[in-house]
């Protein structure tokens, strides 16, 4: 597997996330979704749910309730108006 | 010495003055930097969101969302206000007030009927005074204002945009350029004006369509936008007052070496006329 996602998570008060991740498992408007490297340019709106992210420093996870996903060259973008962490 | 002990109390008073405006200069400045970080922490939001925008929306779509529609006449427009709650800022309300008025002028001249809302105290004070009915007033955002205030505030509007009741809403703040520029601002809500598009364009999977992200994230951006005017606002208007205080300060000290110098000549003169009346009188005796 090649190469690492560049992970931020975007509130409007705050970035809450910002770092290198292995892997992104997100709540989708339809369902839940996982997006690993190399993945292809995607857009897509998220529902509720809880976010995780594959960090290098362990796994990190949001509590997100609406907004959106960008995925662009390994970059993955969460932007959400309500984001929390989940301990 | 009543002149010497009238200049002692002055003295004494500005240096009070002194004391109070310094610490409200000291007070501002570390809000203002608080507050200037949440302008930059609000930054990435607005850039990412203003950009997914501006890749969706094409003209073709955008007939389809009620925030888009651009209205043929401006009937009835609402104007949102931002002001502070209180007051020794210097002229930073004053401005925001004239800006505003500014800008209602001209609106009317254009034939619309304006409608004013206003956060803050200082800016319902002053139109109170104008006499000019305010259609809602708000004083309880406070210095760190959230992304729940700015849905509160605009959330009625947008709706009543959507369904034809405005023709366009408008926001009146102070722009956080630096700490030392802060110009009064007029900036359009709804219709959204979509942000132009930058770099490259690319194909992205969507998921589910254009239409329905741009229709969940339309209302997202509108929010941001008065979100972001509340922050810059707040930064604003501690920067103005440490500012104002700054400036008092510089004056309250100026003042003190002014009254100081005059009351230690007259000290000086007294302590000589009664030398004077001493050797005079010793001279009388002989």
């Amino acid at each position: 597997m090649a190469g690492t996602l560049q992970v931020s998570v975007i509130s409007p008060e705050q970035v809450l996330f910002e770092g290198p991740a292995s892997a992104v498992t997100a709540p989708g408007f339809d369902g839940e979704m996982g997006i690993l490297p190399m993945h292809a340019p995607l857009m897509t709106l998220l529902g509720n749910g809880t976010l995780r992210i594959e960090s290098t420093g362990g796994m990190k996870q949001f509590r997100v309730s609406g907004g959106f996903l960008q995925v662009v060259d390994d970059t993955v973008r969460v932007v959400t108006e309500e984001a929390s962490a989940v301990a | 010495m009543a002149k010497g002990r009238e200049l002692k109390g002055r003295i004494k008073s500005v240096e009070n003055t002194r004391k109070i405006t310094r610490t409200m200069e000291m007070v501002a400045a570390s809000k203002m930097k608080r507050a200037t970080d949440r302008v930059a922490a609000a930054r990435p939001y607005a850039l990412a969101l203003g950009e997914v925008l501006a890749r969706l929306v094409r003209p073709e779509i955008a007939e389809k969302f009620p925030l888009l529609r651009q209205p043929a006449s401006k009937r009835k427009v609402a104007l949102l206000l931002l002001t502070a709650n209180r007051g020794l800022c210097g002229a930073f309300n004053t401005n925001l007030i004239r800006e505003a008025r500014a800008r209602i002028a001209e609106l009317e001249a254009q034939g619309a009927e304006v409608e004013v809302h206003i956060v803050g105290k200082k800016g319902i004070a002053f139109f109170k005074y104008l006499g000019r009915s305010i259609s809602s007033e708000r004083i309880d955002i406070g210095d760190r204002p959230s992304a729940a205030d700015a849905a509160s505030l605009i959330d009625a509007l947008t709706d009543r945009f959507a369904k034809g009741e405005l023709d366009g809403v408008h926001i009146t703040y102070a722009k956080f350029q630096s700490a030392l520029s802060t110009p009064p601002t007029t900036e359009q809500v709804v219709p959204v004006v979509p942000p132009a598009t930058q770099g490259t364009p690319r194909d992205f999977l969507l998921a589910p369509d254009a239409e329905t992200i741009v229709e969940s994230l339309l209302p997202a951006y509108v929010r941001n936008m008065v979100y972001r005017a509340l922050v810059e606002t707040v930064a604003g208007e501690q920067s103005a007052r440490r500012t104002a205080m700054k400036n008092a300060t510089d004056n309250a000290s100026d003042m003190i070496t002014l009254l100081r110098r005059t009351y230690n000549s007259a000290r000086q003169a007294q302590i000589t006329q009664e030398i004077a009346e001493i050797v005079g009188g010793a001279a009388a005796l002989e």
